[in-house]
C-alpha cells in the first residue's frame, strides 16, 4: 500500500477531518452579544429593584406591529350553508392546512366550528400572523364624540328612509337597485381591466364538476 | 397608551397591573359565575374584542334590552357583556359623563349602561346621586330581560333600583350610604322632586279626602304602600257572605 486512504476513499489528510470546523470568530461575536444583553438586563432589574419595583422581562413587539381593532362588521358564519365544495383526500392535517370548515389564511388552520374559529380570531398567534399589537388604542373623548355623531347621523338616514307611502317605497327601493346593478358593474368591469386584452375572466365549465348527484 | 383586546391578562389571578376601582382590580366588581360567562360567551369574543371607548358605542346602540343573565344555561346578556367592557377599559370620566347626557338623549340603553357603570365604578357616594338623580325624570320605556321572561320598565325606575336596590342585573352593587344619611352629614342637599309642589298637593288631596271618607267606608283602608289590607279585604269578604246568608 503506497498510499494513505479512509475507510470509504476520502483522500483526506487526517483521519478527523471529516469533522465540522467551528467559525471561531462568528461565536466570539455572538458570547460577546449575549454578554451585553445580560448586562443591560442586569441593569435593567437593578434599576427596577431600586424603584421599589418588580423587573419583568416582555417579548419584544415588533417595530412595525399595528394597533389591534374592534371588529367592523360580524363574523358571516352563514355564508357557506348550502353549497357545495370539494375538499381533497388528504387536505388537513388535524387543524393544520385547508379542508372543510373555517379557514384562517394567515394562519393555514381550520376550525371546525364557529366557536373554535373566533376563539382563534382572538388568540395571540393569530394577532402575531397578522402583525398586531394585540393592544388596542384609548380613544380620546373627541373620537368618541365623533363616533357618536356619525352614528346618530346613520340612525337618522335610516328613520328617513323607513316609510309607509306606497309611492315613495317604490323610488327608494328603485334607488336601492340602481346602486346594487352599479356595483355589480363596476366589479365586472374591474375584473376586464385585470386581464390581458381586456377579454376577461372566462368561465370554465366542466361537466359533473364535483357535484355530487 | 392602550389597553389590552380582551380582558385575559386583566383576569390572571397571578396579578393584576391596571387601574384599581375601590382598591381592587375592577373587573371584580362581578361576580366570579357571571364574569366566566360572560369570557365564555359568544357575543363577548366575537363583539367586544378590541372596543375601545369609542368603537363600544357601535355596539351600545344595538342594545335592545337591559337585563342580567337569562335561561337555564344564564347567559349574559349584551348588557352586561357592555358593562364588563366598560369596567375593563375604564374610559375618563368626561366619557361616561358624555355617554350619560348627551349620547344618552339619543340611545336610551347607553344612558341605562352608563349610569350602571358609574354605580359600579365611582367611589364617592354623593357625586353618584347627583349624577344619577337628574335621569328619574327620563321616563323613556326599557326592555328588560329576565330570567326566563321579559319585563316593562322605565329609565327613572332602573336608576331609582340603582340607587336604592343592592342586586341588579346579576350584580351585587358596591354598598352605598342611603341619601338620609348623606343628607345628615350635610354632604348632599336635599332633593327636590320634579314634581314640585304638585307632590304637597297630592299629599294634602290625600288627607282630605282620608277625613271625608272615614266614616262611610269601613273597608278601604289603605295601608302604608298603598295598597289596600290583605285583612280589611278578607273582613269585606266576610261580610258579603254573611249578606248572602
Amino acid at each position: 500500500m503506497s498510499e494513505r486512504k479512509g475507510a470509504y476513499g476520502a483522500k483526506s489528510a487526517s483521519d478527523t477531518s471529516f469533522r465540522k470546523t467551528w467559525d471561531r470568530e462568528e461565536y466570539a461575536a455572538k458570547a460577546a452579544e449575549r454578554d451585553q444583553k445580560a448586562k443591560e438586563e442586569g441593569k435593567a432589574r437593578h434599576e427596577a429593584a431600586a424603584a421599589g419595583k418588580k423587573y419583568i422581562r416582555r417579548a419584544s413587539t415588533p417595530e412595525d406591529a399595528k394597533d389591534t381593532e374592534a371588529r367592523k362588521a360580524r363574523l358571516n358564519v352563514a355564508d357557506q350553508v348550502g353549497k357545495t365544495q370539494l375538499v381533497a383526500a388528504g387536505a388537513g392535517q388535524g387543524k393544520r392546512g385547508k379542508s372543510a370548515g373555517f379557514y384562517c389564511d394567515a394562519c393555514d388552520l381550520t376550525f371546525k366550528d364557529n366557536l373554535q374559529f373566533v376563539e382563534h380570531l382572538n388568540s395571540r398567534q393569530h394577532l402575531v400572523a397578522t402583525g398586531e399589537s394585540g393592544e388596542v388604542r384609548r380613544a380620546t373623548l373627541d373620537e368618541v364624540k365623533e363616533r357618536f355623531e356619525y352614528l346618530k347621523r346613520k340612525r337618522e338616514e335610516e328613520k328617513a328612509r323607513e316609510t309607509v307611502d306606497l309611492g315613495t317605497r317604490i323610488q327608494v327601493a328603485a334607488e336601492q337597485a340602481e346602486r346594487e346593478r352599479e356595483e355589480k358593474r363596476r366589479k365586472r368591469n374591474e375584473k376586464r381591466r385585470k386581464t390581458k386584452d381586456g377579454k376577461g375572466v372566462e368561465e370554465i365549465k366542466v361537466e359533473n364538476d364535483g357535484i355530487i348527484c | 397608551m392602550a389597553h389590552q383586546a380582551d380582558a385575559k391578562r386583566a383576569l390572571d389571578e397571578r396579578g393584576y397591573q391596571g387601574v384599581l376601582i375601590r382598591g381592587d382590580n375592577p373587573l371584580k366588581l362581578f361576580e366570579k359565575p357571571v364574569r366566566d360567562r360572560i369570557v365564555d360567551s359568544y357575543y363577548w369574543k366575537e363583539q367586544c374584542f378590541g372596543l375601545n371607548a369609542a368603537t363600544l358605542l357601535d355596539r351600545a346602540v344595538e342594545l335592545s334590552f337591559i337585563g342580567g343573565t337569562y335561561g337555564i344555561a344564564q347567559k349574559p346578556t349584551p348588557f352586561l357583556c357592555l358593562a364588563f367592557k366598560l369596567l375593563q377599559i375604564t374610559p375618563d370620566r368626561e366619557i361616561i359623563l358624555y355617554y350619560l347626557e348627551h349620547a344618552g338623549d339619543e340611545f336610551k340603553y347607553l344612558r341605562a349602561l352608563a349610569a350602571f357603570y358609574i354605580r359600579l365604578a365611582w367611589e364617592k357616594d354623593e357625586e353618584v346621586y347627583t349624577t344619577l338623580e337628574p335621569y328619574l325624570a327620563d321616563f323613556r320605556k326599557l326592555k328588560r330581560r329576565t330570567r326566563e321572561s321579559w319585563t316593562l320598565t322605565h329609565m327613572d325606575e332602573f336608576i331609582d333600583d340603582l340607587l336604592v336596590k343592592n342586586r341588579v342585573c346579576a350584580t351585587t352593587l358596591p354598598k352605598i350610604n342611603p341619601r338620609t344619611f348623606l343628607e345628615d352629614e350635610g354632604k348632599l342637599e336635599e332633593r327636590v322632586s320634579p314634581l314640585g309642589e304638585e307632590l304637597d298637593e297630592l299629599d294634602r288631596d290625600d288627607d282630605d279626602e282620608g277625613e271625608r271618607s272615614e266614616g262611610e267606608v269601613e273597608e278601604l283602608e289603605v295601608n302604608g304602600n298603598g295598597h289596600q289590607d290583605s285583612d280589611s279585604r278578607r273582613s269585606a269578604e266576610d261580610d258579603e257572605m254573611n249578606d248572602a246568608d
